[in-house]
């Protein structure tokens, strides 16, 4: 689906926290992981920013590893902030989400 | 950063020296886009541009990370650049020199505009 850049701004950031969350991981992996669940337009700049913002505000914990090519890689793990702010998500998800399934069906 | 450094902007220099050491390693298109990414980024400067050193080396790094990794720049930024270089220099309320001088021009007529009573 194209042209979700808009919809997913406010939502990618707990989707790439929910990643690191399963296991420690690092830019390029949690790039195409998104982009295997459907986020074909999401690039790894993008992943790289949301990174850059988890890290100043203190959500992850960081380890730099030599790789076989190239400079090292930061690896990402989360932290004990970095899980509370994952819950956090959710619980505004669950919430956002039930609201707009209500209006879909013309409840109130 | 010693005081000569402070006043004469030497380790700026150097420091953009380095970054471009390090950029002529990239291939053509990596390179191509580096040249992109720093006049985007140049709008977010400080007065000296000191502010904008570790974000470019950070820039820097993805663009070399990404070149070892044999990914083409299309897959690494994708076709906005601006907003990369944007949500790169803090979101995108960064405040670029273009708001400071809007601030400043608003404030010097609010002010001229009080003195006449209006």
């Amino acid at each position: 689906m194209d042209d979700l850049t808009e919809m997913l701004k406010g939502t990618l950031e707990g989707c790439v926290l929910e990643i690191i969350a399963s296991e420690e991981t690092y830019g390029y992996a949690i790039t195409r992981r998104l982009n295997e669940l459907g986020f074909t337009d999401v690039v790894e700049g993008t992943v790289y920013t949301i990174l850059l913002r988890l890290e100043k505000n203190g959500l992850v914990h960081v380890t730099k590893r030599p790789s076989g090519v190239g400079p090292p890689r930061k690896f990402y793990a989360l932290n004990d902030a970095g899980r509370k702010e994952l819950a956090t998500f959710w619980a505004k998800w669950e919430y956002v989400s039930s609201r707009i399934d209500k209006l879909k069906e013309g409840g109130r | 950063m010693n005081f000569w450094e402070t006043i004469t902007g030497s380790d700026l220099t150097r420091q953009f020296k380095a970054f471009e050491a390090r950029a002529e390693a990239l291939p053509a298109d990596h390179r191509a886009a580096w040249e992109q990414i720093k006049g985007h980024l140049w709008l977010y400067g400080d007065f000296t541009g000191r502010n904008l050193m570790p974000i470019l080396d950070g820039a820097l790094g993805l663009l070399e990370e990404t070149a070892a990794d044999g990914q083409g720049i299309h897959e690494v930024l994708g076709d906005d650049i601006a907003g990369f270089c944007a949500a790169l220099a803090g979101g995108e309320g960064a405040r670029t020199y273009r708001d400071r001088w809007r601030a400043q021009l608003n404030r010097n007529v609010a002010r001229k505009l009080n003195r006449l009573g209006g």
